[in-house]
């Protein structure tokens, strides 16, 4: 209990800093969203005078974009970016941060099980992404509700906004277990920040455009499909199940790992 | 110069992965050209199509059924891959002293602090220059194997002169943010942390037109790169204010470094 309540103290300015920044960021981008709603206006009228089936092809998605949770899906990538960001950092740093700052003698000396260490820190950093994505669903509610221009199914927007919790796990996770094969882990900054833009890039370039079922697997960031939730009100099993899998996959490597670690209380 | 080569070969194996990244980045981008080459946009319409929607769409401002505005495309990534690079180096470059208990080894040498940022900054510039021109001749063989049209290396040679300069900015931003930041273990997480939020503006400025001062903000907006893609050259005009930010950077980094309290 103890670890538990010192690695929150010591996360919570840093959780803090990242919560206001991924309010900030979703307000920025409702701040414009009016303006792009009479941008489309224009468009459509300026597609009337095209034949048929262009229109049909370029209209349903000018209407589906600009519907507050089309756009909310699009400019959703981003916050996910900084969210990943957020839980990779968080997840890398929790346990290499003892050897880093030289304190890992004095935890490991405790009389507490390597495997209670691994438990109250994973749990601490759990605590904080929760307590991010609570946060942040609230606010972003309060937001959208205000610059809204018609309704929209407050359902979605709940599914939509907990695929930011799934790619957290996934990311914090992935963060622990990388973070547990380094002997001394110099900066935490460079490794995260290589998996989840490399992830994001893959995302972006490779799994982009149609026939990509298999390689959505390789990037998290393509598990949760906005245009698949939106349709079905619910997420595809398959990447679901995947990003359980890695989670579930990525701890247990931790907890065996770190309780067999060779840990040097000098280096 | 033995700081200089300490440096390079402190950074050497960061760099080779760094460099295979970059030409991985540049295969898997291309190898996805022919897939938008194929898909064929309504011309005429795409170009009427208010700038705020074909951002939202994902097509950028780019006409990505052509090379050049598809590697365009492509080069937002690279030139984002190479930024952090840049960024991580040049906090890194001067914190790691204090961070890895190395400064007092360093600072009772028959040395002046600045003869150490130059030595050090220099190392940075080389391998920045390094990974520069790993990206270039990787682009310039891959968009070589996949295209069809007009060749487009001069395009290229322009795009990489401007990522040049980016990664110059954001370089010495580390650099100045790490001498200044009294605390050595944050400076990287900072600079990354400005990078990411002049990333996301430059994402937000896209949306709209009635935020472009914010462009300012953002060194990845600075060069126009639809003029670039129309076969424009590089604007004097904005090339000398961006080395003169890279100059003034650099320059409070020795200014700050100077007079810091070094931590042992």
């Amino acid at each position: 209990m103890n670890m538990y309540l010192h690695e929150l103290k010591s996360m919570r300015r840093s959780t803090l800093i990242w919560i206001c920044a991924m309010i900030a960021l979703a307000a920025i981008y409702f701040s414009v969203y009016r303006g792009i709603v009479s941008d489309a206006a224009g468009f459509k009228r300026l597609l009337g005078g095209y034949p048929e089936p262009v229109r049909a092809a370029l209209g349903i998605s000018v209407d589906s974009i600009t519907s507050l949770l089309g756009f909310y899906s699009m400019i959703f990538s981003f916050i996910t970016l900084c969210a990943a960001i957020q839980a990779m950092n968080l997840g890398t740093s929790v346990l290499s941060k003892e050897v880093r700052e030289r304190t890992a003698d004095f935890l490991l000396v405790k009389p507490v099980s390597r495997s209670a260490v691994v438990s109250a820190k994973l749990l601490a950093a759990f605590t904080m992404i929760m307590a991010t994505d609570v946060i942040y669903y609230l606010a972003v509610s309060l937001m959208a509700s205000m610059v809204k221009t018609s309704d929209y199914s407050g359902r979605i927007f709940f599914l939509i906004n907990l695929t930011l919790f799934f790619i957290q796990l996934i990311f914090l996770a992935i963060g622990v277990a990388v973070s547990v094969f380094f002997a001394k882990l110099k900066s935490v900054i460079p490794v995260s920040l290589g998996v989840v833009f490399g992830l994001y890039m893959i995302g972006a370039i490779i799994a982009a455009g149609k026939d990509n079922a298999a390689a959505r697997f390789i990037s998290p960031f393509k598990y949760f499909d906005m245009t698949y939730i939106i349709k079905h009100t619910g997420y595809e099993p398959s990447y679901l199940i995947a990003g359980a899998g890695i989670v579930i996959a990525a701890i247990a490597i931790s907890y065996i790992i770190y309780v067999k670690k060779d840990i040097h209380a000098v280096n | 110069m033995n700081i200089f080569l300490r440096e390079l070969k402190a950074n050497r194996k960061a760099l080779i992965i760094w460099s295979v990244c970059m030409f991985l980045l540049v295969l898997s981008g291309m190898s996805k050209y022919t897939a938008y080459s194929s898909s064929g946009q309504n011309n005429a319409l795409f170009n009427s199509m208010p700038h705020s929607l074909k951002a939202l769409l994902g097509f950028g401002s780019f006409d990505v059924t052509t090379m050049s505005g598809y590697f365009a495309m492509l080069f937002l990534y690279i030139e984002l891959t190479v930024a952090i690079h840049a960024v991580l180096l040049g906090a890194g470059i001067v914190a790691k002293e204090e961070r890895d208990k190395t400064t007092e080894f360093l600072i009772v040498k028959p040395l002046s602090r600045t003869a150490v940022i130059t030595a050090k900054l220099f190392a940075a510039l080389v391998e920045v220059f390094v990974l520069n021109i790993v990206t270039l001749v990787s682009s310039i063989f891959m968009v070589d194997a996949y295209n069809k049209g007009a060749d487009i290396s001069g395009e290229i040679v322009r795009f990489m002169v401007s990522m040049f300069i980016v990664q110059l900015i954001f370089l010495s931003l580390g650099a100045a943010l790490a001498a200044f930041i009294k605390n050595p273990k944050a400076s990287g997480s900072l600079s990354a942390g400005v990078l990411l939020a002049s990333f996301v503006v430059s994402k937000i400025t896209d949306l709209t037109d009635r935020l472009n001062m914010l462009n300012l903000l953002s060194p990845f907006k600075y060069f126009s790169y639809k003029d670039l893609v129309e076969g424009g050259g590089l604007s004097a005009g904005i090339i000398i204010p961006a080395i003169l930010l890279v100059a003034v950077l650099s320059a409070l980094t020795y200014f700050f470094y100077r007079k810091r309290d070094l931590n042992v």
